[in-house]
Parts: structure tokens; sequence; C-alpha cells
């Protein structure tokens, strides 16, 4: 079993996967469907009429892309972990309470509505898709809290029929859509990675660091509620005002999250465990660690997203489910060898 | 607590010094303006763009058009950006372009505002059905500079349509049903340009109006239409096994006319699923369809 954590050795973890998460991504923004020299790239934006297009690429396509991807990794990742701790159940991942289909549904509303408006840089299908994450959040919190205060399986329940109603009404207004309608929503659907604008990243980013540092606060009550609320309680824990602070906080990360880059599934769900399966469960090493793992791999998938068929694109979540999935299952074989062979 | 207070005020911070410090860059709203000069590396990003581009002489210009445009043959030459519904910003940049010309659906639309901000020209436009089309070349010959040759285009296009659908005008109007998808079956509701192809040359749609734009209709609802030809458009090469294919999956509806009259066609799709300057040609080959006697077959 992993031995109990230092201060230590957490400070060094993060740090080295800091470190690595840094080259990831500076390898990362030097791939691509066009080839650029990095000295022609930072040698600068020219003249004003002839543009250096390895400096455009450069600075403004792949560097925001990259941070993006690292952006939307982390966030998808810790709320990953919250919410496998607080509904403790190792299937949960962040679409668990209705945020996907609920995101899905504002989308596809944005795209039907034809709006051209622009919120502060950002489209319609971002401000509906996050308007429609949350709402949907806080109705299946609602519904879970009516069914019971004490057990999370109402909450799970009303998260997976609110998921399949939404899903359903997506289905038939992608059904009555006209065929570009549909594949713009569509490619939403499976992960929309672009270039954003600075101020956008910059907010975004604030957001989502604010929210994981606040996971990390919670984490040492995230340890004691995972093992089970009436141990929790017994020791002094305000078990529903963690809960309701985590799910809040991991809930609107995710919110973010999504409005920036649609709906990336795996991330949230395989970081986590392998994280987990590696270097153990206590959540303030998870916390952070997985954060990072998720941004590097979040990044590495959007790279291939964006390099294995250019110059078209693959959607990024059918990377990461594909690179994911395999991965994920060698180190469930490997590790869980390690952890329940008797010897 | 205290840690809560600090953790919210930094990021409050954070978002004001944002605020403050990165300002959304402004989008240059106004379009590519008919006085500057001619725009000399063009990027188009559907196969009608570019067949509009093509036919107003700005072929020479055209440097990245999508995987799609085949035609004209030279098209097909140019470098690739990318896909119709993804196209690559990567791709668009190294072209170097100085006019991009897009639809104006959401993938489109925003890949044209992306550019946009990073200060390259771009006109969007909507091409979904013929009227359309018309002004559309209107306004790409305006940002290319080709006024003179896009009023000249349309005029021809308008000349070439009217010449079919005087040759093709009969005294009643064939039914047509237009079948996108077999299976499932999906048709071509009234709210399409095919609908109003179909009314050009000569036919009507057998379906009525419905939510769907393509809708998609059960056995019932065929027969019910009750269809004097099934066209269905295909983007094979050889079309002729795919006539036999045709045949034997409509003669389970043997009471259905256009199947009782063995008036089943499977045409090149190219030539009706674009909104573009061969719009006369598709409309030709729908009206032989319905009129195959007319055009001396």
């Amino acid at each position: 079993m992993h031995p109990p954590l230092a201060p230590g050795t957490l400070l060094f973890r993060v740090a080295v996967a800091a470190l690595l998460l840094a080259l990831v991504m500076f390898l990362c923004s030097l791939a691509g469907p066009q080839a650029i020299s990095l000295k022609a790239a930072l040698s600068g934006p020219a003249s004003p009429t002839t543009p250096n297009p390895d400096y455009e690429i450069l600075l403004h396509v792949r560097v925001p892309r990259v941070i993006l991807a690292a952006l939307v990794g982390a966030a998808l990742a810790a709320a990953g972990v919250t919410f496998q701790a607080l509904l403790r159940n190792p299937l949960a991942d962040p679409y668990i309470l209705g945020i996907s289909s609920g995101a899905g549904l504002g989308a596809i509303l944005a795209v039907l509505s034809g709006f051209g408006w622009t919120l502060w840089g950002r489209s319609p299908i971002a401000v509906f898709a996050f308007l429609g994450a949350l709402g949907t959040v806080w109705l299946v919190w609602g519904i879970g809290r009516i069914t019971g205060r004490h057990h999370v399986t109402g909450l799970l329940l009303a998260g997976v029929v609110v998921n399949a109603f939404l899903s359903a009404v997506i289905l038939f207004l992608v059904s009555i859509a006209r065929s570009q309608q549909f594949y713009a929503t569509m490619f939403w659907l499976m992960g929309n990675m672009t270039e954003e604008d600075l101020h956008v990243l910059w907010i975004g980013g604030g957001c989502i660091a604010a929210g994981i540092v606040g996971l990390f606060f919670l984490s040492p009550q995230l340890n004691v509620i995972s093992i089970g609320h009436r141990d929790a309680r017994s020791i002094g824990i305000a078990v529903e005002r963690v809960q309701l602070a985590a799910f809040a906080v991991s809930a609107l990360i995710t919110a973010v999250a999504v409005s920036l880059s649609g709906l990336i599934g795996f991330v949230g769900l395989v970081v986590p465990h392998a994280v987990r399966l590696v270097f153990g469960p206590d959540h303030r090493q998870l916390l952070p660690l997985s954060s990072l793992v998720g941004a590097m791999f979040l990044v590495v998938a959007d790279t291939a997203a964006r390099v294995v068929v250019a110059p078209a694109q693959l959607p990024v979540g059918v990377v990461t489910a594909m690179i994911g999935g395999p991965f994920f299952l060698i180190l469930l074989i490997r590790y869980s060898r390690k952890v329940y062979s008797p010897a | 607590m205290t840690k809560w207070w600090l953790l919210l005020s930094a990021l409050a911070l954070w978002v004001v010094s944002g605020y403050a410090l990165v300002q959304p860059r402004e989008v240059d709203a106004e379009p590519a303006s008919a006085d500057r000069q001619r725009p000399n590396r063009i990027v188009s990003l559907a196969p009608n763009l570019t067949e509009i581009l093509f036919a107003l002489g700005l072929g020479q210009s055209v440097v990245g058009v999508t995987q799609d445009s085949d035609y004209p043959p030279a098209a097909a030459d140019r470098p690739k950006v990318g896909t119709f519904w993804q196209p690559s910003v990567e791709a668009v940049i190294a072209t170097r372009p100085d006019l991009i010309v897009t639809l104006a659906f959401e993938q489109q639309k925003d890949l044209a505002r992306r550019l946009g901000r990073m200060g390259y020209d771009n006109l969007v436009v909507d091409i979904e059905s013929v009227g359309d089309l018309f002004r559309a070349v209107d306004a790409v010959g305006q940002a290319a500079g080709a006024g003179a040759e896009a009023r000249e285009l349309n005029e021809s296009i308008r000349a070439q349509v009217r010449r079919v659908q005087t040759a093709a005008a009969g005294a009643r109007k064939v039914k047509v049903l237009w079948v996108v998808q077999r299976e499932p079956l999906r048709v071509a509701g009234r709210d399409t340009f095919i609908n109003e192809m179909i009314g050009l040359a000569g036919g009507e749609n057998a379906i009525g109006s419905t939510l769907y734009k393509y809708p998609p209709i059960g056995a019932e609802e065929v027969i019910a239409a009750g269809p004097e030809v099934i066209i269905e458009p295909t983007m094979a090469k050889d079309a002729t096994d795919l006539r036999e294919q045709a045949m034997s999956h409509w003669r389970r509806f043997p009471n259905v006319p256009a199947v009782r009259d063995e008036r089943i066609y499977v045409i090149d799709g190219n030539l009706v699923s674009r909104l573009g300057p061969r719009l006369p040609a598709g409309i030709e080959a729908i009206a032989r369809c319905l009129r195959p006697e007319l055009f001396g077959e």
C-alpha cells in the first residue's frame, strides 16, 4: 500500500508534475498541421503589410489553444476527483450530475436560435452552455436534497434521469436541425477546442485556478467523506456544508471548462483513477496531481487531434477516449495486481 | 474561513486586473470594402464559393480551398485548408490570404470571426436559397473587385435558368420525392433549395410542409404522397449499379406511380447539392428526370 503522505513528498511531486506540464506545453505548441520554425516565429510580427505566418500561427493559434487545453484538462480532472469522493462512486465524472446534457441543450438552442451577438468575446453557444450546465446541476441538486439529505443515491439517480431526459430533448432538436446546424452541434458535443482570446483565457484560467485551490482547501475533509458520511460526522465534520461547497465549486469549474471547449469526456473519469492507482488515495495529493496530469493529458490529446488528420482535425473528445481507455486499462491491470496481491 | 476570503479576493483582483490589462481585441466589423486594393490571395472555404470565384475569373487569385472543392478541375490543385466542416485556421494563415470567403453557418462564421480578430479581411455569405446565390455572387464580386463580372455572371445564370424553365414548363407539375437518405428514409422538405430547384424544373415536392427541413418519413407517407418520380442524388462517381439498387429497394412500394412506371433516377449529387454557378445544369438534370421526352430521350 501507499505510505502516508509527507508534506515534502507532496511538494516535490507537484513541482515535478508542474515542470513536466510546462515541458509538454512547450513541445506541443511546436507541433501542428503547418511546419513552423521557432526562430522565424520569434522574430516578431514583421511589418503590418506583410504578415509573418509563423509568428501568427505560434502566438495567435497554438499557444492560446495549448493553454486552453491545459486549463480545461485541469478543471475536469479536479472536478472528477471531487465528484468521485463526494458520491463515493468510482464511475462518477464531472458530467454525472447532468452538466453535459444541460450544456449540450444550451449549445444546441444557441445554434438553432442563430444568434450572432458575442458577450465579451464569448459566442452564444458558450454562454448558453454555461447557463445550461449550471441550471441543470442546480435542478439535480435540488431534487437530490428532496429525496434524501444523507445518502447520495437520490442525487445520482436524479442526475442519471435528468441526463437521459435532456439527451432525448437534444436528439429531438438535432433531428429537426438543418444539416449545417446538426454538424455544428455534433462537433461541439464531441469537444471543440479553438484558440481563444487572451482575456477569455485570463478570466477562465483565474476561475479554474481559484476553484482548484478551493477544492484543495477541502481535501482533508474529502478524505474522510470519501470513506463514509457517518464516520465523517462522528469526528466533527460538517458533512452537508463541505458537500455543498465542494459540489458548487466543482460544478462551477466544470461549467467554465464546458463553456470554453464543449464536452470532452474521459479526462474527468480516467485521470483521477490513474493518479490514485499510482500515487495513492490521499486527496491532498490526488487533487493537485490530478489537475496537473489532466492538463498534460488534454494538451497531448488535443495536439494529436490537431495533427493526426491534418489539415482537418479530430474531435478532441474522441482522442481522449482512444488514448485514455487503453492506457487506463494497462494501469488498472498493473497496479491492482500490486495493491491487492497477498505478497 | 480567512483562507476562503483570501482566495475570493485574489480571484476578484485577478479578474479586475484582467479587465484593466487585457481588453478583448476589437473585431473588425466592417466587411472588406469595395474601394480598396483588389485582393490577390483569396481563400475559399466551401466548394460552391470556389465555383463562384472561378466563374468570376478570379481563379488565379485563389490560394486555398477546402478538400471537397473539385470543380472546376483547376480548383482541385489549390492548397487545401481543411474540410468544409472543419477548416484549419493554421492552414488558412499559412496561405497568407488577403480575403477569406466563408459561408454563414456556425463553424465557418466562427472561423471568420477568429481570423477577423487577427486582422484578416473576410466575407461571410449566406447561401440557403436561389435568391441568396445571386446576392452572394454580388457580394463576392464587390469584395474581390469584380463587380462587373458578378453582374454578368448573375445575368447569365438567370438567362440559363429561364431557358431550362421554359423548356421544362408543362401543363401539370410532376410530383417528385427527393430522397436524401434511404435507410432510415429522409427526403427533402419544402423549406429547402432542392424544393426551389424542383419547382424551377417544372415539378412539385410530393411532401407537404413539415417541421423538418429534411423530414424522416415512413412507408405510409411514401404511399400517401404518391410521387410520380423518385430522385436519389449520389456522390458516387459511377451511378449505373446504384440505379439497379434503387429500383430493387423501391419495388417494395409497387403501387407508387414512380415505381410502377419505373421512374426512379440516380443523379450526380454535386450538381444539385451546391448552390453555385452550375445551378442551371442542376435544374436541367432534374428537368430531364421529370420530362425526359422534352429533352429528346
